[in-house]
């Protein structure tokens, strides 16, 4: 391969990822966009999401694709269970105890699973479901192309959903001005169980997506919200077209240094937090954040 | 504010535990009263900072510099050296840090101190010839590796976080960090100077927390980065905090034990890993039922009694 070929393999490969790292971060940012809670357990929905759709096919045989979508209803469903039960509760509280509720959660979630599964990571060993794309030199795994497709999907069907339907403008509204949406006669309670259903939902066919294409490990929930955190700060907390263009940044600076420098392999997420600290200097919302109301 | 009494008791308190174990110096409780010591100070200084308002995820950040630096410094300048420089070299990211992210909200505040933690695992690993990458570094041993000294060493130090944290509950600073907390603008307008405190206050609990690290550093003088730059020395000094109570110092103090204990408990059911799970339990439990902690349950007896 001539290095120019490289570097566009590596640029394209890279995108893909951005399309998971996106529907990790998407979930989470319209989690905080409504509510104001930074859910620090959402990497523990992904990896149940994971699991799910490991078990379902090497349990029951059940195709992963499938196996992705009765993941995210099941993290959907779990989300509104957690937030009914747990989260609304501490809601309206001091901004720390929220930060500390999902974090007692996320270590909880963790730490079940570790016990549940051990630690180890395994592997689904499922067929790809899309061909590998070839051109020139350039080859872009069947699993890949998957991230992109589905990634791109769920991108879109959120879009759809929050710019065409009734729903999705009393989300935007609640997340915009709680107090005029109360007025409104939007029952912002529910708005942000939704907000919980939603990113739960995006959260399980992320895992889904991981479990396919990546292994199933109950650290990897960890592994990606830390990368999503990174992204949604780079967007700006609550700004799902941010969250998009982070997850390419993001997933640009971490391709680009793992294959071009030097002991690059080990950087990971220590290029993720690099890009966010130099951005958090220069404008401490993040590039497209709006000024935090309090 | 406790009065003179009750805070002369908790010293005489700390002395009498530490002391009275290292002189019985039976191994598996003295042992045992080091682990929790280390989560004591490490407690301390996650709680000193909660206080202005800054929720960190980044006490295993100072932890983990605090027992690189005393291990870098230590075959060029002696042990008493370099603990002092690791302490000036904690101090001075303290310093660096607390400027950076004097503009962060909390969300931002707490992420942006977990990348801090997960970053420097990276460098150690980035800089291997420097830092020994994966294999580790071996840090001076503390007190020559006798662990009755390392006992009363360590003591040594929760008195000294024990008595900083009182003075940042004294009257006089009290009521400056809870204002920066709640309203740093009415802080500000009040004559509270923002930015020197802040600064300030992450500074000693960066120091307290590298003190934390140098000490586990010491203990056997052999770290790896998985060991003391991981996410569990961030998350110890918050379950334990919540656990104890916060804003207080008793709170870190009881905490600490009753967690150790609980821990215990877990590990003779659950087995090796996975433990931890105590930690989000109690953190959810406590946050939920009992946001005061123990300290919070006993104060509300009190005042139950005294009604």
């Amino acid at each position: 391969m001539s290095e120019m070929e490289i570097i566009a393999q590596t640029v394209l490969l890279s995108l893909t990822v951005a399309a998971l790292y996106a529907a990790v971060a998407s979930g989470l940012t319209l989690e905080f966009g409504v509510t104001r809670i930074v859910n620090f357990a959402h990497g523990e929905f992904v990896m149940l999401g994971a699991f799910t759709t490991y078990f379902l096919y090497t349990k029951f045989g059940v195709p992963p694709l499938i196996g992705m979508i009765v993941a995210a209803l099941a993290m959907g469903a779990l989300s509104y269970l957690v937030f009914r039960g747990f989260l609304c509760r501490v809601i309206k509280q001091d901004e720390h105890n929220q930060i500390l509720a999902t974090l007692g959660l996320s270590i909880l979630l963790l730490n079940l699973a570790i016990i549940w599964w051990s630690p180890d990571a395994r592997s689904m060993n499922a067929p790809q479901l899309l061909p590998t794309l070839r051109f020139g030199g350039i080859t872009i795994p069947g699993n890949n192309v998957l991230l992109l497709v589905v990634g791109g999907l769920l991108y879109a069907a959120l879009s759809a959903f929050m710019n065409l339907t009734r729903y999705g403008v009393q989300l935007r509204l609640a997340s915009d001005d709680p107090e005029l949406a109360v007025y409104s006669g939007i029952d912002v309670d529910s708005m942000f169980a939704l907000s919980f259903v939603i990113g739960g939902m995006t959260a399980g066919l992320a895992g889904g997506l991981v479990a396919e294409t990546l292994y199933v490990q109950p650290s990897i929930g960890v592994d990606f919200v830390v990368r999503a955190f990174a992204i949604v700060a780079l967007g700006g907390l609550g700004s799902i077209p941010g969250a998009l263009l982070g997850a390419a940044l993001l997933s640009e600076a971490e391709g680009l240094t793992s294959t071009f420098a030097p002991h690059g392999g080990s950087w990971g997420y220590g290029v993720a937090f690099l890009a966010l600290v130099i951005v958090l200097l220069i404008r401490p919302t993040g590039l497209f954040g709006r000024e935090m109301r309090s | 504010m406790r009065s003179w009494g009750a805070r002369i008791a908790i010293y005489l308190l700390v002395l009498a535990v530490g002391g009275g174990v290292a002189y019985v110096n039976e191994p598996f409780w003295v042992q045992l009263l080091i682990g929790i010591l280390i989560s004591v100070i490490l407690s301390l200084a996650w709680d000193i900072l909660s206080r202005t308002g800054q929720v960190s995820l980044g006490s295993a950040a100072f932890f983990g510099i605090g027992a690189y630096a005393t291990g870098l410094l230590a075959p060029e300048t002696g042990t008493m050296l370099a603990w002092i420089g690791a302490i000036v070299i904690c101090a001075a990211v303290a310093v660096l840090l607390g400027f950076l992210t004097l503009r962060l909200r909390k969300m931002y505040f707490a992420i942006a101190t977990l990348g801090l933690t997960l970053s420097l695992q990276v460098c150690v690993l980035l800089f291997s010839d420097w830092t020994g990458g994966s294999g580790g570094m071996m840090p001076p041993l503390l007190m020559d590796g006798d662990p009755q000294w390392q006992l009363v060493a360590i003591t040594g130090f929760v008195l000294l976080a024990v008595v900083l944290s009182d003075y940042f509950l004294s009257s006089r600073v009290r009521p400056a960090l809870f204002m920066l907390r709640t309203n740093p603008g009415l802080a500000a307008a009040s004559g509270v100077p923002v930015v020197r405190t802040r600064v300030l206050v992450f500074t000693v609990s960066g120091i307290l927390a590298g003190i934390a690290g140098a000490c586990y550093g010491g203990l056997y003088g052999y770290v790896v980065p998985t060991d003391v730059f991981t996410l569990n020395w961030s998350v110890l000094p918050l379950a334990i905090v919540i656990l104890g109570g916060m804003d207080t110092t008793l709170g870190p103090l009881l905490g600490a034990f009753l967690l150790r204990a609980l821990e215990e408990v877990a590990r003779y059911y659950i087995g090796g890993v996975g433990y931890q799970v105590v930690y989000g339990a109690v953190i959810i439990l406590f946050v939920l039922l009992m946001p005061g902690g123990i300290v919070g349950l006993i104060r509300g007896l009190r005042a139950e009694v005294a009604a």
